[in-house]
């Protein structure tokens, strides 16, 4: 039993936060968010230079061969400072799916992924679905053509490359296609918590048997897996989150004086605060055993993703509105950070099923 | 900076995360599976199994045979008697006791006075009263709170004044003690007394060990609402207690009530015990096609997975030779929540038959119970177990000891 990160583990944590307070405060970020592009190519560089971008790649691909572990540990510190650059969708997502895929050109994507080159994302989701990802409407008929709409396409406004779930004759295909390809239409929107995403529209698109990642079972596991392995990250985001939202509530009212005193002399809040800290270390807790089940493929690897994100879907909203609470007037002005992880407790509990809809699949 | 991590790669072999026990402490787990199979009495089984309160001499039984096992002395060094098990071993005792529905193992002698006597009392305290306590031959009881003395436990005022009479050395005792568990069975007290009213209120505080047996002494019982009679008032008049019962020096009494607070940390979330309760909560409900009971008990499942493994956080961090800081609070406060929380679905899903109560030891064999057989049993521990999040230092005294150590207000 060793329930401590190795060395190399906390390196990395620390190489991430270090970036994120020189290079990512909350004024950049801001930049960032009202930039045309909702990311920064020079910071995304910055993130290939480091290695981050080829984290979760096998050696073979090109990647440096790191599992959740620490890709959980980059969503945390991601979380805590609010990071928008679309690294769930290019990497995670598309990424991981790709290098996991026998899809022919696989390596030569994943390079570019690593060296920054390139954005791709993933269409998995559909209007009237729910959370149902296996059985798409949007079809490809026998002769590769693509009809139907996606939606909720995180960055599907800056991708080059679209991958594409579909049905092919009820048998779930994954494709990959260039976002210009004829009979696409993309149009784009922001989201609550400051990236972008679209609705992805294709009208009788031509695609052949090259644009093919995967069929049948394969593509279903493929999708299960990916979904699982993003459904972490952003738990571990969200986890991120919560322990910004204790330490910078914690912070705010030791220097905020009214009546003469600290408010965080006050018992009545003082307890709030101790509610924030102990919801943080569980949530903690429950990402290390998701983490640690998923980096072994246990089977329950996707039970135990699913307590966490049922879990942080609840406890996570309820720090950030703690958080917004404790900070008082400044809690809801926007040119504070502190209201703007409450914007990402949402974003994290929408996304791939919220807490209701986990805590169901959990038993 | 990408090759830093190749090279890190090569460099580092630290040890990886792993949720996993070794294998020397799964064989433990199935010799502690084995002895409640095969060693734990059977007629005390029976009873627990059927959620029917104990007698005393069950009591007594279960921890002879803990005691005949040599692992009475679960927390204490192989040097006094004790296993000297790792916290990883403690752990799993612990679990698998409360998994197979045991009852607690009592806390007064063995988990509270031990420690104190064998580290801070003198040779012939040592003598006289650790074997007793291994082998369950005193039933001990522990006097700290006082009518005016709960949360605020340092302004008790039971006093204890040295007295000389013919060259014998003794202390006049007199005062009250309440809550006090189990003291109509008790042998022995160890109560916090004051002998000095000079200096701030912690100094003049010292521990003394009373034979219940002494002249002077009432046990009055309290009955809580479930029925029960589990705790007690006890009085002392002019209560003669020889000089030598006193364990270390005289006003250090404070220093060891709060290393024994801090000594009790394990087993402190009930893990196993409420483990074994959600697994009969969901077979119960899995028979009422009830969404609503359906996803209590899966929100409760999921908040004791989060317990369990900051337990297990805890542990690995003692075992890795780190300091436990705010852990314990934590799992004091969420522990005793998800017992209560538990205790509560039961009631709830005993629908309207939540009505009807027998009182704490469950229907007589003669009655027949009306509604669920677990009707009862639910609404016994429900109004049993309130008293978790008030004893122990209450969850709110708990959360002003995270205030201070953790937030640093």
């Amino acid at each position: 039993m060793n329930l401590d990160y190795n060395d190399e583990q906390n390196m990395l944590r620390e190489q991430i936060q270090k970036f994120c307070e020189s290079e990512y405060d909350f004024y950049k970020r801001e930049e960032i968010v009202k930039s045309s592009k909702d990311f920064d190519p020079n910071v995304w560089n910055l993130f290939a230079e480091q290695g981050w971008l080829s984290m979760p790649f096998s050696e073979q691909s090109g990647g440096l061969g790191f599992g959740p572990i620490e890709l959980s540990i980059l969503f945390e510190e991601f979380g805590k400072a609010l990071v928008i650059e679309p690294y769930l969708s290019t990497v995670v997502l598309s990424g991981t799916l790709l290098d996991k895929s026998t899809f022919s050109e696989k390596n030569d994507l994943i390079e570019k992924i690593c060296t920054g080159s390139i954005h791709i994302s993933l269409a998995y989701a559909e209007v009237d679905k729910g959370y149902d990802y296996l059985n798409p409407t949007t079809t490809l008929d026998s002769k590769f053509i693509l009809n139907g709409t996606k939606t909720l396409v995180l960055n599907g406004s800056n991708a080059e490359k679209i991958i594409v779930t579909c049905n092919n004759d009820e048998t779930l295909n994954i494709v990959i296609l260039d976002a210009n390809t004829s009979g696409v239409s993309i149009n784009s929107f922001s989201t609550v918590d400051g990236q972008s995403c679209s609705e992805i529209s294709f009208e009788n698109v031509k695609l052949d048997k090259s644009n093919i990642v995967a069929t049948g079972n394969d593509a279903k596991n493929l999708l299960k897996e990916t979904i699982n392995l993003a459904t972490l990250c952003i738990c571990a985001e969200a986890v991120g989150c919560m322990e910004s939202c204790y330490h910078k509530t914690l912070e705010y009212t030791k220097g905020r004086e009214q009546f003469g005193q600290p408010i965080s002399g006050f018992q009545v809040l003082q307890h709030r605060m101790v509610d924030m800290f102990i919801e943080s270390e569980l949530a903690k807790s429950l990402l290390i055993k998701a983490m640690l089940e998923v980096n072994n493929r246990s089977d329950d690897m996707y039970k135990h993703v699913s307590a966490l994100k049922s879990y942080v879907g609840k406890s996570g909203k309820l720090s950030a509105k703690e958080a917004v609470q404790l900070h008082g007037g400044m809690g809801v002005s926007e040119e504070m950070m502190i209201g703007h992880y409450l914007k990402k407790m949402i974003s994290v509990d929408a996304l791939f099923g919220n807490a209701d809809y986990h805590l169901k699949t959990f038993s | 900076m990408r090759t830093l991590f190749y090279q890190s790669n090569l460099i580092y072999k630290e040890k990886n995360m792993d949720i996993n026990f070794s294998k020397e402490d799964i064989a433990f787990r199935d010799e502690v599976r084995d002895w409640l199979a095969n060693d734990y009495p059977k007629h005390v089984k029976e009873k627990t199994d059927a959620g029917i309160t104990i007698s005393k001499e069950d009591l007594i039984d279960f921890h002879k045979a803990l005691s005949k096992k040599g692992w009475m002395g679960y927390n204490w060094p192989v040097e006094y008697g004790g296993t000297g098990w790792s916290a990883s071993k403690l752990y799993i005792f612990n679990k698998e006791l409360g998994l197979a529905g045991c009852p607690p193992i009592l806390p007064f002698g063995v988990g509270m006075v031990g420690p104190v006597i064998y580290t801070f009392g003198n040779d012939e305290q040592k003598e006289r009263f650790l074997p007793d306590i291994l082998n369950f031959n005193t039933w001990w009881c522990q006097g700290y709170s006082e009518p005016g003395s709960g949360s605020d436990l340092a302004s008790l005022k039971t006093k204890a004044v040295l007295r000389n009479d013919l060259d014998e050395d003794y202390y006049v005792v007199n005062g009250s003690k309440t809550w006090t568990t189990l003291a109509q069975n008790a042998d022995w007290i160890f109560c916090l007394v004051r002998t000095d009213n000079s200096g701030i209120k912690q100094e003049g505080i010292s521990f003394l060990l009373i034979d219940m047996k002494s002249p002077g002494i009432e046990v009055k019982p309290i009955i809580t609402i479930d029925g029960d009679h589990e705790v007690n008032s006890v009085f002392f008049t002019d209560v003669k207690v020889p000089a030598n019962n006193l364990i270390g020096e005289e006003g250090k009494g404070w220093t060891y009530a709060k290393f024994l607070l801090a000594h009790e940390r394990f087993g402190i979330a009930g893990v196993g015990a409420s483990m074994r309760q959600l697994k009969r909560l969901k077979e119960i409900i899995s028979k009422l096609d009830n969404s609503d009971l359906q996803k209590k008990v899966n929100e409760l499942e999921v908040a004791l997975s989060a317990i369990e493994i900051t337990e297990l956080r805890l542990l690995s961090a003692l075992e890795n030779g780190g300091h436990p800081g705010a852990e314990s609070s934590i799992l004091k406060i969420k522990g005793t929540e998800m017992q209560q929380a538990l205790s509560e679905l039961f009631v709830e899903a005993s629908g309207e038959y939540a009505l009807m109560y027998p009182g704490p030891h469950g229907y007589e064999n003669n009655d027949k119970p009306a509604g669920p057989d677990y009707a009862a049993e639910g609404l016994s521990g429900f109004l049993n177990l309130r008293k978790t999040s008030i004893y122990g230092g209450s969850n709110e005294i708990q959360k002003n000891i995270l205030s201070k150590f953790v937030l640093g207000v």
